[in-house]
């Protein structure tokens, strides 16, 4: 019946019949879109939006939780260091990453010399990361945003905020292992660590074998742990 | 005329020139010629034979990868040789010069050589086919030239945001597909391909300078600025040298890596 109610013309069916905006009717199509909405939103988006970590969890998370630790000059440093120690053991690869440096050399080596290269090479790139410390002043990192490199691995962009010099680029490339991103290479200023250290050691390989690399790293980290005791 | 005699005794030198160009031209013509039969030279003969493992094979957004070095023994002669001039020589002078200047004015010095040596910039960028940032660059020289004070400050960068486009010709042949060529160390100047030193070559050659004087003038001020510029550089950045040989095992490798991908990542930035 005409009256006091307005029509919509979207209802407007063949017998010129109008559908009353009642609010019962109003607050269920309201509802129900909604519900819609939802639904839509929630099958577009990946399951692991909700489920399990993204690469820019873990990276926000070595930042988040690494910052604090750097900035806090009240705790002793050697407290500090186990902190961050135990953050790179949690967030970073570091099998993958021992491996990738030695390149093709590692089928050349004895299951005893891979676990002992695996060892020494997590030990020295912990203390190199630490021994970083007291160059931290304070410097501001901003995430940018990731970027997918193909089916489980991601890139991370970030930056290093220093006032009145130009941003350092800091690139973290992450893969999934068993549900989580694991960082297994840093690109700092388009230099990424993992092959340089892939042209190192390759060059002392081929020049001077396997045992002196051995000795050379052993030699230079024990030169961090003293410089980080001091 | 006074003005006239320099010049007509430039021209008559210019069998000199003509050497370095004859030369520069051999040495490019090689380039070509060996990157149009292979683009990269492989890690080994018996790698490609095998299938590779995790690892060995680059990993999803890897980069660089262990480098042909045929001049291995003259790099590393050299590499030695240039360590040995900055740690007596170059470091020295610097830790007295930063003594004595402040480093705003050493910021200064730095900005007014980066400041003149916009031809090489402008020219590559307009090779690439880069014209805005060619113009750019020409806007920026002038700004610094006049508001910046002869180049002493950056006002386009603070002032106008106004951001310096690095290009040389290293980056031009390599944009379009020259190979690299073996990795060479230069003394003095450093890490260097073969590539890049006849870009250097080339890059000097641009400074209008060396058209309009004698060489008897042009060379001991080309060499002194180039001094003049190194100790300023090294005084700020006085822990570079010390921060890469800390955290390297091999050292050689470890510059001769850090050359190659930031080139890689250089080339990859003009190809935008």
């Amino acid at each position: 019946m005409r009256g006091n109610y307005r029509s919509a013309s979207i209802f407007r069916t063949g017998q010129h019949q109008r559908i009353a905006f009642t609010p019962l009717w109003t607050l269920l199509s309201v509802f129900t879109g909604a519900m819609l909405a939802l639904m839509v939103v929630q099958a577009a988006a990946p399951l692991s939006a909700w489920a399990l970590p993204t690469p820019l969890d873990t990276v926000n998370q070595v930042i988040n939780q690494s910052l604090p630790v750097l900035r806090d000059k009240h705790t002793p440093v050697p407290q500090r260091r186990r902190q961050l120690r135990g953050l790179l053991e949690r967030h970073f690869d570091f099998p993958d990453m021992a491996r990738i440096t030695l390149g093709y050399h590692w089928r050349e080596l004895k299951p005893a010399q891979r676990d002992q290269f695996t060892e020494l090479f997590t030990a020295f790139i912990e203390n190199a990361y630490l021994s970083k410390i007291q160059d931290y002043s304070g410097q501001d990192v901003a995430v940018l945003g990731q970027n997918s490199e193909g089916a489980g691995f991601t890139r991370v962009s970030s930056q290093i905020i220093q006032p009145g010099k130009a941003p350092i680029k800091v690139d973290y490339l992450l893969r999934e292992l068993d549900g989580d991103w694991k960082i297994y290479d840093v690109t700092v200023d388009a230099i990424s660590i993992v092959a340089n250290y892939r042209n190192q050691f390759n060059r002392v390989i081929n020049d001077q074998g396997f045992d002196k690399l051995m000795a050379d790293m052993r030699a230079k980290q024990q030169q961090l742990q003293a410089s980080m005791g001091s | 005329m006074a003005v006239s005699e320099p010049i007509m005794r430039r021209m008559r030198a210019k069998p000199s020139i003509r050497m370095v160009a004859s030369l520069s031209m051999a040495v490019l013509v090689t380039l070509m010629v060996v990157s149009s039969t292979f683009a990269q030279s492989s890690m080994g003969a018996d790698q490609a034979a095998q299938p590779k493992l995790p690892g060995e094979r680059a990993m999803p957004g890897e980069a660089g990868g262990p480098y042909p070095d045929p001049l291995e023994p003259f790099n590393s002669a050299v590499f030695n040789f240039n360590i040995d001039v900055d740690q007596w020589v170059v470091t020295p002078v610097a830790k007295g010069y930063s003594y004595v200047m402040p480093v705003q004015g050493r910021q200064s010095v730095a900005n007014f050589f980066r400041n003149i040596g916009v031809i090489p910039r402008f020219a590559n960028n307009l090779f690439q086919l880069h014209p805005y940032n060619a113009a750019n660059e020409l806007a920026r020289f002038g700004i610094n030239s006049t508001l910046g004070v002869a180049g002493l400050f950056d006002v386009a960068d603070s002032w106008f945001g106004m951001k310096q486009h690095n290009d040389d010709f290293g980056l031009t042949l390599g944009h379009y597909g020259i190979y690299s060529g073996p990795y060479v160390m230069l003394p003095f100047l450093g890490p260097s391909t073969v590539r890049d030193t006849v870009g250097l070559v080339v890059d000097g050659c641009m400074n209008p300078m060396s058209w309009l004087l004698p060489w008897y003038v042009t060379v001991p001020a080309d060499v002194g600025s180039a001094a003049i510029n190194a100790v300023n550089y090294r005084s700020l950045h006085p822990n570079q040298f010390e921060e890469a040989d800390r955290y390297a095992v091999d050292l050689y490798g470890a510059v001769q890596d850090a050359y190659m991908q930031t080139r890689t990542a250089e080339l990859k930035r003009v190809a935008q």
